[in-house]
């Protein structure tokens, strides 16, 4: 007998996404990051190294039998599986992403748990599933003893964090920030969209997505991963911006505060790389509105500009001393 | 659907498929104890088990439907926990009271292949596969992965807290999925004794339905799988003895939908212990898509639980063979 329930569709699907810079001197070459993101010994770690260098581990799950986190503080005990996984850019910015999907309606009655396990990511409510409310509750953050999707992600992160690939050396400060998502299923017949992005303190944002029915929740879990990556890149070189002190430092020191974006960064601006195809259309609204590349060209120009502005006086001083 | 022009193999999961019978019936599991208790004892086995692979059999046709029905049979010596005899000795033995019982074995594997197979350690990534039931309230915290090495089917009783602590009330330990009272059991996987790690026989038990039901892989490529047999003579060394041996090159697939066991009441418990371990696999998600698809294809319907596939038939011991005469 398949297990009842087996064909139900998500109508849910929710997730945190961690990002923050690799603590290690060198960026990890494809062979270096494929190793640290070996999740499994017994399962491939995907390589991709065009456009850019993308590995991306396999998923393991984490199993719960709790509260799901509800805005309008309605009871609702889950079970099931969430899905985590981690991913890594050019060998620079790791992230790791904890996610599930949750169906409209679930037995009153736990099931044997070998069944959600063939259901991998899958968390099934007791009952009727407040949508809005648990969406809703899923972005406010979980409180005590509901489902955390930020403490998986974040469990997941430690330990890749403690691999002894890692020389915790990184090579300039940087925040990490967190991005919890959303996704409600589309009206029939409507496609994906992106609703809201909201940049909240503290490094946290959230997104609210609605998404068509087949659309797996790995895709969408990779849509926000690749968000959270270029938020992270705006944030972060704003932030370093902002502490150089243009204008106000001397010349070597600004070159020298701005010189990790040079190395490190720069190169890493892709939007959507590695996002599924019916996805990648969901930038062109961050793009027209905030406009994040517009933000990131401006931030890079005003960094080769300081960079040229800095080597003038170098330059004088060099032809002077001869 | 528009065709993507650019691919990158790296960046691809691949899963390979491995053929499917409809049923892995397990003829028998041999200890030291029973190859001591002598040749007969083997034979009174299979004498009682052949009434029984007749109804498994039936049971098999009757799940087929309209198609013929594909049944391997297999047979398994345990050369991990203790080793004795050699192959040279024991299994052409084995063949002969197999077949004076009316019975043919297809496939042969040792236990130990469970634990390593052509130097892939396959009990080593099934641990890591294991993904605990969680006991109400679990939110995300990580549970122990069953670092302790033992495996349960509910919460445990609390354990006795520092010396100087109050003394508290005992308290029960759980079952999870209890219905009105608990059964509640604790399964040892792992005992580490000198740097070795020794594994439990529930748990090799586990990757060795695992193996029967198709679900083991290595980074993609099936493990475990059968060599054939040449015909000639078995070696003197169990090492040099492949884990798993096709004896029968007629063979249905080793793999199957199902598995079903036929062993003495002694397993009982331990068979359980597997069934609990079963239970808390989080065995490849495209392996089990590739069951699904083809058992659909087929009009075959398979439990969704792993731990479902697995039945068993438990049978009376044969008398002791050594109060011969009597």
């Amino acid at each position: 007998m398949a297990a009842p329930g087996q064909s139900a569709r998500p109508v849910l699907v929710c997730g945190e996404v961690r990002t923050c810079l690799l603590p290690s001197f060198q960026a990890l070459d494809g062979r270096a990051a494929a190793q640290l993101l070996r999740l499994r010994a017994d399962e491939h770690v995907r390589v991709s190294e065009r456009p850019n260098l993308y590995v991306l581990s396999p998923e393991v799950l984490t199993g719960v039998d709790c509260r799901l986190p509800t805005a309008n503080g309605a009871r609702v005990r889950a079970v099931g599986t969430v899905a985590a996984r981690a991913a890594l850019t050019e060998g620079r910015v790791l992230q790791a992403t904890a996610y599930f999907s949750a169906p409209a309606t679930g037995p009153d009655l736990r099931r044997p748990w070998g069944q959600y396990l063939v259901r991998p990511g899958l968390v099934e409510p007791f009952g009727k599933l407040p949508e809005q409310a648990t969406a809703q509750g899923v972005l406010r953050g979980a409180g005590r003893g509901e489902l955390d999707l930020g403490m998986i992600a974040e469990g997941l992160l430690a330990g890749l964090l403690r691999h002894p690939l890692l020389d915790h050396k990184a090579p300039f400060k940087s925040r990490r920030t967190h991005l919890r998502w959303t996704a409600r299923r589309a009206p029939d017949g409507e496609g994906p969209a992106l609703v809201r992005f909201t940049l909240a303190e503290d490094g946290l944002r959230s997104m609210e997505l609605r998404l068509p029915a087949d659309t797996p929740a790995a895709a969408a879990a990779g849509l926000c991963e690749d968000l959270a990556l270029h938020d992270w890149l705006l944030t972060t070189v704003v932030h370093m911006l902002d502490n150089s002190r243009l204008g106000a430092a001397d010349g070597p020191s600004a070159v020298l505060a701005l010189r990790p974006a040079v190395d490190h960064l720069l190169h890493l601006w892709m939007p959507r790389a590695h996002v599924d195809r019916t996805l990648g259309h969901l930038w062109d609204e961050l793009e027209r509105e905030p406009g994040f590349s517009r933000q990131w060209h401006s931030l890079v120009q005003r960094i080769r500009d300081q960079l040229a502005v800095q080597t003038i006086p170098l330059l004088h001083q060099a032809l002077s001393t001869r | 659907m528009t065709d993507v022009v650019f691919r990158e193999t790296s960046a691809e999961p691949r899963t390979q498929a491995v053929p499917l019978s409809h049923l892995s019936l397990e003829l028998g599991h041999l200890y030291m104890e029973d190859f001591e208790a002598g040749p007969k004892r083997l034979g009174e086995h299979f004498a009682e088990v052949r009434i029984w692979v007749e109804a498994a059999r039936a049971s098999a046709a009757r799940r087929a439907g309209a198609n013929r029905p594909r049944i391997s049979t297999c047979f398994l010596i345990d050369d991990y926990f203790s080793r004795f005899s050699t192959p040279a000795e024991l299994v052409p033995l084995i063949l002969k009271e197999a077949e004076e019982a009316g019975l043919t074995i297809d496939y042969l594997a040792r236990e130990s292949g469970c634990a390593v197979a052509d130097r892939i350690e396959l009990a080593e990534s099934v641990m890591h596969r294991l993904v605990e039931s969680p006991p109400p309230g679990s939110y995300g915290s990580r549970p122990p992965v069953s670092r302790t090495g033992w495996l349960a089917n509910g919460q445990r009783s609390p354990g006795r807290g520092a010396a100087l602590s109050e003394v508290t009330a005992w308290q029960p330990p759980q079952e999870t999925a209890a219905r009105n009272h608990s059964v509640f059991m604790d399964v040892e996987l792992w005992s580490d004794k000198d740097g070795r790690r020794l594994w439990s026989c529930p748990f090799l038990a586990a990757v060795w339905q695992l193996a029967r039901l198709g679900l083991l892989r290595h980074l993609g490529e099936p493990v475990l799988t059968p060599k054939p047999w040449d015909g000639g003579d078995f070696p003197h060394d169990w090492d040099r003895l492949p884990p798993l041996l096709q004896l029968n090159p007629e063979a249905d697939p080793f793999s199957a939908y199902r598995t079903c066991t036929l062993m003495p009441n002694r397993f009982l418990a331990v068979e359980d212990a597997v069934r609990l371990v079963l239970d808390q696999i989080d065995v490849d998600a495209r392996a089990l898509e590739q069951v699904d698809r083809r058992s659909r294809g087929e009009r075959v319907e398979v439990p969704a639980a792993v731990a479902q596939r697995a039945s068993y038939v438990f049978y009376e011991e044969p008398a002791e063979s050594s109060d011969e005469g009597t």
